[in-house]
């Protein structure tokens, strides 16, 4: 039992904005009314948010771990957890460790993130790697959008047929819901080719194309009722002038729930990388003319990172263009994945772009409750570099010490310097963790009303910002203080959130000699069993139709 | 660049194995995986494919392939080189050809079949990543696979041996960032092949305690190696009677995995698989012995003085 009294609340999904008030926290975690006895926490002159929920990352699995395996380099040079009688020993940097993974998500106030990216065929291995990523709770989304057994279906206009087969998936998976990842265009990319545009082709099928695909499966999405909308990272990711394909993918999800992925690496304009501009006024107006779509920034840190993304063919770009390290690994039937190490400059005109593009959304987005904290970890910037961005959307000044350092050419690209809007603290609550809760239809996360996870970041009030958000000084993980003034002090298992979308019960048979023809592996094998999952949490479908 | 088996059981038109003899090392191969299969795109199977062989020696192998080409010995990363001159037209010398014992022609014919086709898949055996350049010839093919991918689709896989020496990499991946050749002596890990590889700790004389699951030192490392792990207290969990077995203070016979204990095996692609026991063995599984000894550990006092944080080793950046 624990109550945290005197601190300033700043919990968006009440509407609390720096209120005074105590917090009570049961045995099992939850937040109360009222509690007898147990510790108590005076938080006077300090702030209170709920725990950070990261709505897109990639921290576990066969991609970052290929990544991990490609960085030795940066792995020597980062910090390092030695081990203690309370903690694991592991690695930081680009591409953490796990255990270092759930430590450092701890140490920086956030208590739940959504692994974005799994291939079915490799789930068993990310969660077992989940399962060695300690402290935060977990949800997985599964990659569909070039499943070829599902485009097949969608080809030949068997919509049933293929809901059944993307609810079979899901569960076979063991996931909470579904990614699109440059729809059609990594099917065609296991034949080298691409498809950017929304009524391209795609190699390997007649008709189908990736509008599509997109509209057909958010419809799927919806009518199972999954907690998460589909969550697309759109076709024609980082091309100049991408800002049309963006655009027209929006007009294919009019009516439906949504969630674009890492939306700054598709805000350009521009015809060639001389030319590229930022585009993100005219996204970001879309944004708030239709309040069903929600985004995550997937801003640009300068620095050194390592991109990861099932978009196959891109990487391959960018191994041409940068010509550093490229890994790609495709997996049968399902999807494709590329690792590429690379370093953001502010002397590179595109990079430049790229980091005043992803603040600029989160600034003319209006509404916070639709515009989340993200760097797509790793591909923008690791993720415990997040304060970095907070201070930036706080510190308008800071922000403008920033552009001056930018070169002059960058003038007339972008729109950074003309805003001057600076988030406030109740706003930060709402983009780190109050909105890509409800985003992710977690409706006991990034809340702190009675009967919600007790998860609770607390920190000393101080100027400086970045100081301030990644060194809380008191974590709350589940009622339990994970961290106290720096350093971890308990590091529970956290739990992992799944989905059980119905699908019709002859799905298996249908299933399986399909599965044979293209897999490698025994049916009987290939899903995951649910006592291979630590701590899972079964979340309800919803009936989106009748919201 | 790399896939799993099932793209290339589903695409690959032309396959071409390095330095390695899977008709002999990994008989379910051709017939699983890769050339005997047919697919959506490869009706006809074996008859759509194209296989070539390259190796020092004519292996069994060699019958399943439509090309063989021999190249001399220790001439790997010369013929690599050569081909990502050739893809790319850049002149080659007569001599430099002729010194890795392959004729201009069969070069020539070799590349127009690569980037032709509509998927190649290199798979490269210890013949290639073992022998003279080691890692270098991996290195080499490997960017000769990316390079190939400004003409056709390419990939490229290493054969791997072992029971799940994928799955004992795979792991340490995620724990510590590092496949193999970890050191915690500084209570993190650190990582240098070459130095803190296990025979070279052994040979050494570093450690003062062995502790062998799953692997068998004593057959196959070198012997100042095996002499040291008789020197000190080697404990071995196996289910057979092994060298290493023999050689060890303590041997804890375990429950054959897969055969009698559940787990899982990472194929060489990565892909975690499954392992269903059908049999009960009287003997715990390797899992259970660890969680044993490590509960036991944990009750002995902790190996900083109590009381003490260490220090974090912040980023040099």
């Amino acid at each position: 039992m624990l109550r945290i009294t005197g601190g300033k609340i700043y919990d968006p999904a009440n509407g609390i904005d720096g209120h005074v008030r105590d917090i009570c926290i049961n045995d099992r975690g939850k937040i109360v009314d009222s509690v007898d006895g147990g510790r108590t926490i005076n938080a006077s002159g300090m702030i209170i948010f709920p725990g950070g929920v990261d709505v897109h990352t990639h921290v576990a699995g066969g991609a970052m771990n290929f990544a991990r395996a490609m960085t030795p380099e940066d792995h020597r040079r980062t910090q390092a957890f030695i081990r203690t009688q309370s903690r694991r020993s592991g690695l930081g940097g680009m591409a953490p460790t796990t255990f270092a993974t759930g430590y450092l998500y701890a140490g920086m106030g956030f208590t739940t993130v959504n692994e974005a990216a799994v291939p079915v065929l490799s789930a068993r291995h990310t969660h077992e790697e989940l399962a060695d990523i300690p402290i935060v709770d977990k949800a997985t989304l599964t990659l569909m959008a070039n499943n070829e057994i599902m485009l097949d279906q969608m080809e030949a206009g068997e919509y049933e047929r293929a809901k059944n087969v993307v609810a079979w998936y899901i569960w076979a998976a063991k996931s909470y819901g579904v990614k699109a990842v440059n729809p059609g265009g990594v099917a065609a990319w296991k034949w080298g080719s691409d498809a950017k545009q929304m009524t391209d082709s795609i190699d390997g099928y007649n008709s189908l194309t990736p509008g599509k695909i997109v509209t057909m499966l958010a419809t799927i999405c919806d009518d199972l009722g999954l907690p998460h909308p589909m969550h697309l990272h759109c076709n024609n990711l980082g091309a100049p002038g991408n800002i049309s394909t963006t655009l027209d993918t929006l007009k294919h999800l009019e009516g439906h729930r949504a969630h674009i992925a890492h939306s700054q690496y598709h805000a350009y304009g521009g015809d060639d990388w001389d030319t590229m501009c930022s585009a993100t006024a005219q996204l970001a107006e879309y944004f708030n003319t239709h309040p069903n779509i929600t985004t995550d920034a997937g801003a640009v840190l300068f620095g050194d990172t390592v991109t990861i993304t099932a978009d196959g063919p891109w990487q391959h770009l960018l191994y041409k263009l940068t010509g550093r390290k490229w890994g790609n690994l495709d997996v049968e039937n399902e999807t494709g994945c590329g690792i590429v190490p690379y370093t953001y400059r502010p002397s590179n005109l595109v990079n430049a772009v790229q980091w005043a593009s992803g603040l600029e959304l989160m600034l003319l987005i209006k509404n916070p409750w639709q515009v989340f904290l993200s760097t797509d970890h790793p591909n923008g910037g690791c993720f415990w570099r997040y304060p970095e961005i907070i201070q930036l959307l706080m510190c308008a000044d800071f922000r403008n010490e920033c552009i001056a350092k930018l070169p002059d050419k960058i003038k007339g690209r972008i729109t950074l310097p003309e805003i001057d809007r600076e988030y406030t603290l109740y706003e930060v609550a709402t983009s780190m963790s109050a909105g890509p809760a409800r985003a992710l239809g977690l409706t006991q996360k990034g809340n702190l009303g009675v009967g919600c996870d007790a998860d609770i970041v607390i920190y000393e009030e101080e100027d400086d910002v970045a100081r301030m958000f990644s060194h809380p000084r008191y974590v709350i993980k589940a009622g339990e203080v994970v961290i106290e003034d720096g350093e971890i002090r308990e590091t529970p298992e956290g739990r992992e959130f799944l989905v059980k979308p119905s699908y019709a019960p002859e799905t298996d048979e249908f299933m399986r000699p399909r599965f044979e023809d293209c897999y490698t592996m025994s049916f009987e094998n290939y899903p995951v069993e649910i006592e291979r999952i630590e701590n899972p949490n079964m979340q309800e479908c919803i009936n989106a139709n009748e919201d | 660049m790399t896939c799993t088996l099932g793209e290339v059981k589903q695409r690959a038109d032309f396959i071409v194995y390095w330095g390695g003899n899977p008709a002999e090392c990994h008989p379910r191969h051709f017939t699983k995986y890769t050339i005997m299969q047919k697919s959506k795109f490869l009706p006809r199977g074996r008859k759509d494919r194209t296989m070539v062989l390259v190796d020092i020696r004519e292996t069994k192998s060699a019958k399943a392939a439509d090309i063989f080409m021999q190249v001399k010995p220790g001439k790997d990363f010369e013929l690599i080189t050569i081909l990502r001159a050739l893809i790319k037209h850049q002149h080659v010398g007569d001599d430099q050809i002729a010194e890795t014992g392959v004729t201009r022609e069969m070069l020539d014919d070799l590349v127009q079949r690569m980037k032709s086709c509509k998927f190649g898949c290199f798979f490269f055996g210890m013949g290639l990543s073992m022998t003279r350049g080691k890692h270098m010839n991996s290195a080499a093919l490997l960017t000769l696979a990316a390079e190939m991918n400004a003409f056709t689709k390419f990939v490229a896989m290493p054969m791997r041996g072992h029971g799940n020496v994928t799955g004992a990499d795979v792991i340490m991946r995620w724990q510590t960032g590092y496949p193999f050749g970890i050191t915690f002596n500084r209570g993190y890990p650190r990582y240098n092949p070459g130095e803190f590889s296990t025979v070279d700790v052994l040979v050494r004389g570093d450690c003062d305690a062995a502790f062998i699951i799953g692997a068998d030192p004593g057959a196959t490392m070198p012997q100042p190696a095996i002499d040291h792990l008789k020197r000190i207290p080697t404990i071995c969990l196996d289910p057979h009677i092994t060298h290493t077995s023999k050689l060890a203070r303590v041997h804890i016979t375990t429950a054959a995995q897969g055969i009698s204990a559940p787990g899982t095996a990472y194929r060489m692609d990565e892909l975690p698989l499954p392992l269903k026991p059908a049999l009960k063995s009287p003997y715990p599984t390797d899992e259970d012995v660890v969680r044993r000894i490590n509960k036991a550990i944990s009750e002995k006092p902790f190996w900083l003085p109590e009381g003490s944080q260490p220090q974090m080793i912040t980023a040099q950046v």
